[in-house]
């Protein structure tokens, strides 16, 4: 009996020692990944840091006038652009020019055409 | 007893001990503490077991002790070992008051040598020279020589050229990380911003002011080299509005051929500086730039005779006094005369002008008799409430001082109530303008944000609020009737009002007509003012299309106009559509000029 309780206290030591040590291990390596890790961080911060520079950099109002005025047919906006809503015209009639040309012609029935301008192209049944 | 011990055996008990023992002298005591101490006998091992026990309880017990004493102890940071004042510091970023940055730390690697662990002197600076021409020789090989434990060899070397100088191995050659200042906007904002030293210290602007303001004490304490750890410093300014403002001053400079000129957008109810600009400027990125003396801050550092619109000023003020009504009449028909000195107009009208007439048609002798009424000491006591015979402090370090006439007689009023005589800052002035307009309330610029609430708080009332309306009325009169000065800012839609002046400029002490210096300070909307525009010109042309002029209403009136209309869609104060109903009550209650 007191075999047996020998070797399990010594089995129970041995395998508290091995666990302590894969503890100890495995914390180094922890902690050799949080420095990996905060030296990552660090380097996309001052990354980001840096895009947000060029980003700034080649959105510069100066440089944006500079590319507009080189490339674009765009002219500043004058106060006169700016209007209301309501001094928005509304829109125009549409005009069905080809029906009215065919009506003219009188291939087709000008007063019917016109008056529904917005039916699309279809295939009338044939009587 | 019936077990028998062999003789010699150590366990045996003391009582079957031969009788021999007894016969023995009983030794001294340091033999007998020496004999128990190593004494192999059982029964008389109990002290020395509890003597063991009580030594390991107390070492595993100190071992504990320390253990659990390092797991509470906050983890060690790793040292620098520079000192700090080498090392570039970290700054805030700074951005707009929409969050557009302005100015940023990027990171760069900086050589250093520590000369004392450097081996062969001369192969080292050999194969650093020959990696970066651009460091001299003789230079280094003295700095290596020092000793210093520490030079640096360069700094911010580009990612190539470290790459290289790690590929030479050279032992006592190092590579220190530092940030670097960047402003990615250029020029824009430069004379705002400042710019900042190699190791990141700032030494003009809101740079410096960063620095003043505890960044200096944080970074000594080694706190500052983080960038992340430093909240962004937010400004007033809206970079959209700087940049047009300096795109139309540059225009305007080029159109008209100025000098120099400046120009200022103003919030007038918070006092927030939304644009400033003076050009000629610099780019901030590099520094070097800004110290040609024409690069100055005009707007902040320049003193200039105002002119005209200074006007508005002494009309407030006597105004104010009660002394002179809006009704009031003034006899412009003749010159006035001092001495050998003689006051006139610039656009004669040589009749009785009401006190708006005096104000549109920029009269110097009604102007000037309106102070006179008031009196040289109230003119002098006015003009020191409005701030302007001290210096100005804003956030920017830079300031200046006004020049005062030191003799201060009834002449010297009748220049000042026209704007000659007193130079003071442009920004000086802005500040007393944006008092006259706000209904009375006088605070100071600020680069920062600021809410109407707080300006309030910290406001110093000058005027009442009706002299506030007739100011309002006689300044949207100039802009809106035919017969005012300010009529080519007149923005359709936002109900503009404003002042020209155009000063004489001062050659070595005497006045040269054909030399001007020109401003316009415009407001709007001019029935609940929001915002005030300032632009200055140094010596503008008369060009083709100005018919021979060079005064304010032909060249800085159209800048401000051509500043107005560009940043309006910028700024919190939408286009109106329908003339503002009854802007003016007071006056029209009062019969003034113009309001029938």
């Amino acid at each position: 009996m007191p075999r047996i309780f020998h070797a399990f206290a010594i089995a129970l030591l041995i395998g508290s020692a091995v666990y302590v040590y894969k503890i100890k291990y495995d914390t180094m390596g922890l902690r050799y990944e949080v420095v990996r890790l905060e030296k990552q961080i660090a380097q996309e911060r001052d990354l980001i840091a840096l895009l947000k520079a060029e980003w700034q950099k080649l959105n510069s109002p100066e440089r944006i006038q500079m590319l507009s005025d080189a490339n674009l047919d765009l002219v500043p906006l004058t106060v006169s652009q700016i209007i209301r809503w309501q001094d928005v015209p509304d829109r125009q009639a549409p005009v069905d020019s080809i029906a009215d040309k065919l009506g003219a012609l009188g291939l087709i029935d000008h007063s019917s055409s016109s008056k529904s301008p917005d039916i699309t192209g279809s295939v009338k049944k044939k009587d | 007893m019936a077990r028998s011990f062999p003789p010699d055996d150590p366990f045996r008990l003391s009582a079957t001990r031969p009788p021999r023992a007894e016969k023995k002298p009983r030794p001294s005591w340091p033999v007998r503490v020496w004999r128990a101490l190593f004494s192999m006998r059982i029964d008389k091992s109990r002290p020395r077991l509890v003597i063991v026990m009580l030594a390991f309880m107390s070492v595993f017990g100190a071992i504990s002790y320390k253990l659990v004493h390092y797991a509470n102890q906050p983890e060690e940071v790793a040292q620098h070992h520079f000192p700090v004042t080498e090392i570039a510091k970290a700054r805030p970023d700074i951005i707009d008051r929409n969050g557009v940055v302005l100015a940023t730390d990027v990171k760069t690697v900086s050589l250093f040598a520590e000369p004392k662990r450097i081996i062969d002197k001369d192969e080292a600076v050999e194969l650093i020279t020959a990696v970066l021409p651009d460091v001299n020789a003789r230079e280094l090989r003295e700095k290596f020589a020092s000793k210093k434990g520490f030079v640096w060899i360069k700094r911010e070397i580009t990612p190539k050229e470290r790459e290289e100088i790690y590929r030479l191995g050279l032992p006592g050659i190092g590579f220190q990380p530092e940030s670097k200042r960047i402003y990615p906007n250029g020029t824009a904002a430069a004379h705002i911003l400042g710019y900042s030293s190699i190791d990141n210290t700032g030494i003009a602007g809101i740079e410096k002011y960063i620095d003043t303001e505890g960044l200096a004490a944080l970074a000594n304490a080694g706190l500052a080299s983080d960038a992340t750890k430093l909240a962004p410093v937010r400004l007033s300014v809206d970079i959209r509005v700087q940049h047009a403002l300096r795109d139309e001053l540059a225009k305007g400079i080029d159109r008209y051929k100025a000098k120099a000129g400046g120009g200022m957008v103003i919030d007038v109810t918070t006092g927030e500086v939304i644009a400033l600009a003076s050009l000629p400027d610099f780019d901030p990125n590099n520094p070097k730039d800004a110290l040609d003396p024409d690069k100055i801050n005009r707007v902040v550092v320049g003193t200039y005779e105002m002119g005209s619109t200074f006007k508005a000023l002494t009309t407030a003020m006597a105004l104010d006094s009660g002394k002179i009504n809006i009704t009031s009449t003034l006899d412009a028909r003749s010159d006035l005369r001092y001495g050998k000195y003689t006051i006139g107009d610039f656009h004669p009208t040589h009749r009785i002008l009401t006190v708006p007439e005096v104000f549109i048609h920029s009269s110097n002798i009604g102007t000037a008799k309106m102070a006179l009424a008031v009196g040289v000491e109230g003119h002098r006591a006015f003009l020191k409430k409005m701030g302007q015979l001290d210096r100005l402090q804003t956030e920017l370090p830079e300031s200046a001082e006004p020049q005062v006439q030191k003799y201060w007689n009834e002449l010297t009023t009748v220049t000042v109530a026209y704007g000659h005589g007193l130079a003071v800052a442009p920004i000086q002035a802005v500040m007393a303008v944006s008092a006259l307009v706000n209904g009375g309330h006088l605070f100071p610029p600020t680069f920062l944000p600021r809410s109407a609430d707080d300006a309030l708080a910290i406001s110093k009332t000058v005027i009442k609020p009706d002299t506030s309306e007739a100011m309002r009325y006689i300044m949207r009169l100039n802009a809106s009737n035919k017969l005012g000065t300010a009529g080519k800012a007149d923005i359709e839609g936002y109900f503009v009002g404003g002042k020209t002046g155009t000063a004489d400029k001062s050659i070595h002490g005497h006045y040269d007509g054909k030399r001007v210096f020109t401003t316009f300070m415009g407001i709007a909307p001019a029935d609940k003012p929001r915002y005030l525009f300032m632009v200055i010109l140094d010596e503008p042309q008369a060009v083709q299309g100005t018919y021979g002029y060079q005064t304010a209403g032909w060249n800085a009136g159209p800048v401000t106009g051509a500043v107005i209309e560009r940043v309006a869609p910028f700024l919190d104060m939408p286009k109106r559509f329908e003339p503002p109903v009854a802007p003016f009550p007071t006056m029209v209650k009062l019969g003034a000029w113009g309001t029938k």
